[in-house]
């Protein structure tokens, strides 16, 4: 006698309702979390989209002349007393009497985009070569994988300095660093996923109908292999913006006059006793950035973990 | 009672020689003879076709040595006052073979002596018991050092440094203010400049360098970047040089004339307002010519573009690298560097950078060399001011560079400390302080690089060199006014071409061994002589010794 699966008996509009995407968000919005990290980072994404709105000045644009303001001048906040007669600057003024304020929110488009480009990169050449490892096997897979090895020997962080040494210093070459550094988290993720996917019943269903290999494995198999490769992406751009801040702390990420959160510590490291404000909002900046990103991580990895999951039974 | 009597000498002897041990040399064992004064040492030039300035060095007796020169230097006795022409004895440079240990343990006649360097953290200097001049007042000087200026003045406040170089201009009023501190300023001339190589495009084009001479408001650079007591430049050399200002004053900020300049010059601004891009190179080193170079960097970044429509990538170079390429003229772009006075002449400032020989700012240009090369053998000031004039206004009309500023820059010690001061030439002497206790300790922005200071040219080296290595001369601790050290007087002939060196008596080395003439000579020719079996060093460069005489005697053909 064969039983009928529970979920085969359910009317199609609440399949619908159960489909992955549905079910990951709800149990994604269920933990506290997530749900920080996730509103963390939808409001960072509207600051780095509205940043001309929000931010009172240019960030690159010095204030001498224009307004009375003195080098590293302090916070100046008129509700917390500072002198109505002086211009307000929320997070004090920096060595180039530049508004901190307006270039901590332009740093936000900047650290947006370090994260979602090079994850974005490293995603798209991870999977690829993840994807080819694993369903083709054999020498492409030893060939691939071992190349993986090899980069994963070195600590990722020097591996991106020897790259910049190489490419030469700037924000662009950074970009390509940390993302060369990353790929082969992505392609063992993909590799194991594509690994235990293929040998599925409904792939080999699909080829059984005579579709082919690349088919099989771009429309079959990677969707599939996807949930994975968001938690770890979502992660991978935390410690890619990290990794983006300490290369431009070191002077060979983003060059000045860019508003970016590692070069604005890094340019004032020697007056953390002197002017605390000035590595205190883009450190401040980056904390919260980065916290957003593992905090939703965290969220989607238990979202989408099976073994966690609470599926909801129908009513 | 024979074992009574065995126990009373054994006990003799060990007094005795707990008294040797006491009384004895402080220094270390010496494993090389001391050579006693015979034959008297000299060094010579086959002739003055080499092109340096110093024909011979040579002892005439033991107490004597004539310094023979190919044409007259005016600033002779400053050069030689100067720390990279310390004595060492004869016998130790042929022991240590010009390298290797006298890297490290240096032995002059100094009032400290080094007893120990440990790579990476600390030079320790021990009081030399034998000085021939006044004692210093702590028996133990430590010599540390930290890249970062919060650091130091950390170690300030919290009384684990008595003194400490290089404040960031941001701590002068907080150092000011603090009671328990105190504040020095350091006098020593120098400039900031913006250097073109001439050779590479569009700095080739004298207007486009005159534009940005124009176009550059060098008073917003003075009045937001340095500290108080800077200057805006006048001229390359600060006017406290005898000479240093004679000529025009240089541009006045003018944009619109600057602007017009790069028009004239086939430099129009495009449809986005940029006339062309370049680059602005610097390294990230604190100096007190450029207390903030990373800041500096980005507001001359923002005045090319925001006064001329030029574009500028500003690119932070490793420091080594930056000074290699710069000086060599291989920077496409802007550089942002500066000197710092080495000795009181003007010389040291347009002869080094303006000279025929120097490529950092491309082809050297004969309007301005010519009279300097004629300017440098005439030692009376006021016949010589035409000719420096003549040379400044070449430099104003030719704009090799900008000169910028004459930074003010300051040291800091504990209130407690007292004689603390900084000279304009050369470095503190611990020996002059006074911490009110047994150990110095003084905290320097990085480690020497060696202590053969022959062959070293950054101050962090010569610090320590100059607390135990003297010179023939030394300068005043408030001017550049030069005075006897190892010699009482060392006085010319009528033309300024023969120097006669009359030295102290009865000075002694820290090993032991007596100074005479030929020790003298000794150091100067392992330094000044190319084929000299000690001439070896750290990097066999002996740069000041080329730089400063013209050249080395017996260098080998390039």
């Amino acid at each position: 006698m064969t039983s009928i699966p529970e979920a085969a008996a359910l009317p199609a509009a609440s399949l619908r309702s159960n489909s992955l995407l549905r079910l990951t968000l709800r149990r994604l919005t269920r933990q506290r979390n997530a749900r920080v990290g996730l509103t963390i980072l939808i409001s960072l994404i509207l600051v780095a989209a509205f940043a001309p709105l929000i931010a009172p000045y240019e960030p690159n644009r010095d204030l001498i002349g224009i307004e009375p303001v003195t080098q590293r001048q302090k916070p100046c906040i008129h509700l917390l007393g500072c002198p109505a007669d002086q211009p307000q600057h929320i997070m004090g003024i920096d060595a180039n009497y530049r508004d901190v304020f307006s270039r901590v929110v332009y740093g936000t488009r900047v650290s947006l985009m370090v994260g979602f480009t090079t994850i974005g990169m490293a995603i798209l050449v991870g999977t690829l070569l993840g994807a080819v490892a694993g369903y083709a096997g054999g020498w492409a897979d030893n060939v691939i994988m071992r190349f993986m090895d090899v980069l994963l020997a070195f600590p990722g962080f020097l591996l991106a300095i020897a790259i910049i040494t190489v490419l030469g210093r700037g924000l662009q070459n950074a970009l390509y660093a940390i993302a060369i550094v990353n790929i082969p988290h992505f392609a063992r993720v993909v590799r194991a996923s594509v690994l235990s996917i293929k040998e599925q019943e409904f792939v080999a269903a699909t080829r059984a109908l005579g579709a082919s290999d690349t088919r099989i494995l771009f429309l079959r198999i990677l969707p599939n292999a996807l949930p994975p490769l968001i938690v770890q992406g979502t992660l991978g751009i935390a410690g890619a913006i990290l990794e983006a801040a300490a290369l431009s702390f070191l002077g060979i990420g983003a060059q000045p006059p860019t508003p970016e959160w590692g070069t604005m510590l890094g340019t004032e490291r020697n007056q953390v006793f002197t002017a605390p404000h000035l590595v205190f909002f883009p450190g401040i900046a980056i904390m919260i950035t980065v916290l957003a990103f593992n905090l939703l991580g965290d969220g989607l990895r238990d979202a989408m973990d099976p073994r966690l999951a609470q599926v909801s039974k129908p009513r | 009672m024979r074992g009574n009597t065995l126990l009373k000498l054994l006990s003799l002897l060990v007094l005795a020689g707990l008294l040797l041990a006491a009384c004895g040399p402080t220094g270390p064992a010496r494993p090389y003879e001391e050579i006693d004064y015979e034959e008297p040492l000299s060094v010579a030039a086959a002739s003055c076709d080499y092109g340096g300035k110093i024909s011979s060095v040579a002892a005439t007796d033991r107490l004597t040595v004539v310094f023979t020169l190919c044409k007259p230097d005016p600033a002779f006795l400053a050069k030689a006052a100067f720390t990279p022409f310390g004595i060492q004895p004869r016998e130790y440079l042929d022991y240590t073979g010009g390298s290797g240990l006298l890297l490290e343990a240096p032995v002059g006649t100094g009032p400290y002596q080094v007893t120990e360097w440990e790579r990476g953290d600390h030079v320790t200097f021990t009081a030399f018991a034998d000085y021939w001049g006044a004692a210093p007042a702590a028996q133990t000087a430590v010599l540390r050092w930290s890249t970062e200026g919060a650091a130091r003045l950390l170690e300030l406040q919290a009384g684990t440094a008595d003194m400490i170089t290089n404040l960031s201009p941001a701590d002068i009023p907080g150092v000011e203010a603090d009671p328990n501190l105190q504040l020095i300023f350091n006098l020593n001339p120098n400039v900031f400049y913006v250097g073109f190589t001439n050779t590479f495009a569009p700095f080739d084009n004298a207007d486009v360098r005159r534009a940005i001479a124009m176009g550059l408001d060098r008073q917003r650079i003075v009045d937001n970047f340095y500290p108080p007591g800077s200057e805006v430049a006048s001229h390359f050399t600060p006017c406290s040089i005898p000479n240093g200002c004679a000529g025009d004053a240089w541009y006045d900020f003018d944009a619109d004339a600057a602007n017009a300049l790069l028009d004239a010059a086939g430099f129009p601004r495009g449809d986005d307002g940029v006339r062309f891009t370049t680059s602005i190179y610097y390294r990230d080193v604190f100096r007190g010519y450029l207390p903030e170079p990373g800041n500096v960097a980005v507001e001359i970044q923002s005045q090319l573009r925001d006064n001329l429509g030029i574009e500028a990538e500003v690119v932070v170079m490793e420091s080594g690298e930056f000074i290699a390429q710069s000086t060599n003229g291989a920077l496409s772009g802007i550089h942002l560097l500066g000197w710092g006075a080495d000795y009181p002449h003007v010389t040291n400032f347009l002869d080094f950078h303006f000279g025929s020989g120097n490529p950092q700012f491309g082809n050297a240009h004969p309007e301005i060399y010519e009279a300097l090369q004629e300017a440098s053998s005439i030692g009376d000031v006021a016949a010589a001011e035409p000719l420096y004039a003549d040379a400044n206004n070449a430099i104003k009309d030719l704009v090799p560079m900008i000169p910028v500023a004459h930074g003010a820059s300051a040291d800091a010690a504990l209130a407690s400390v007292s004689g603390a001061y900084v000279p304009p030439f050369g470095a503190t002497q611990f020996a002059f302080l006074d911490p009110g206790k047994d150990t110095l300790v003084f905290v320097q922005n990085a480690e020497p690089i060696s202590l053969y200071c022959a062959d070293e040219t950054d101050g962090e080296s010569l610090r320590p060199c100059q607390q135990a290595v003297e010179t023939l001369l030394e300068y005043g601790q408030d001017s550049g006014d030069t005075s006897g050290e190892l010699a009482t007087a060392c006085t010319s002939n009528a033309d300024s071409t023969v120097w006669t060196c009359t030295l102290r008596d009865g000075v002694t080395f820290h090993d032991g061994s007596a100074f005479d003439a030929n020790d003298v000579v000794a150091s100067w020719a392992a330094g000044l002589d190319a084929a000299n079996p000690n001439h070896v060093g750290n990097t066999g460069g002996f740069d000041y010794f080329a730089y400063l005489w013209d050249g080395l005697i017996n260098a080998p053909s390039e």
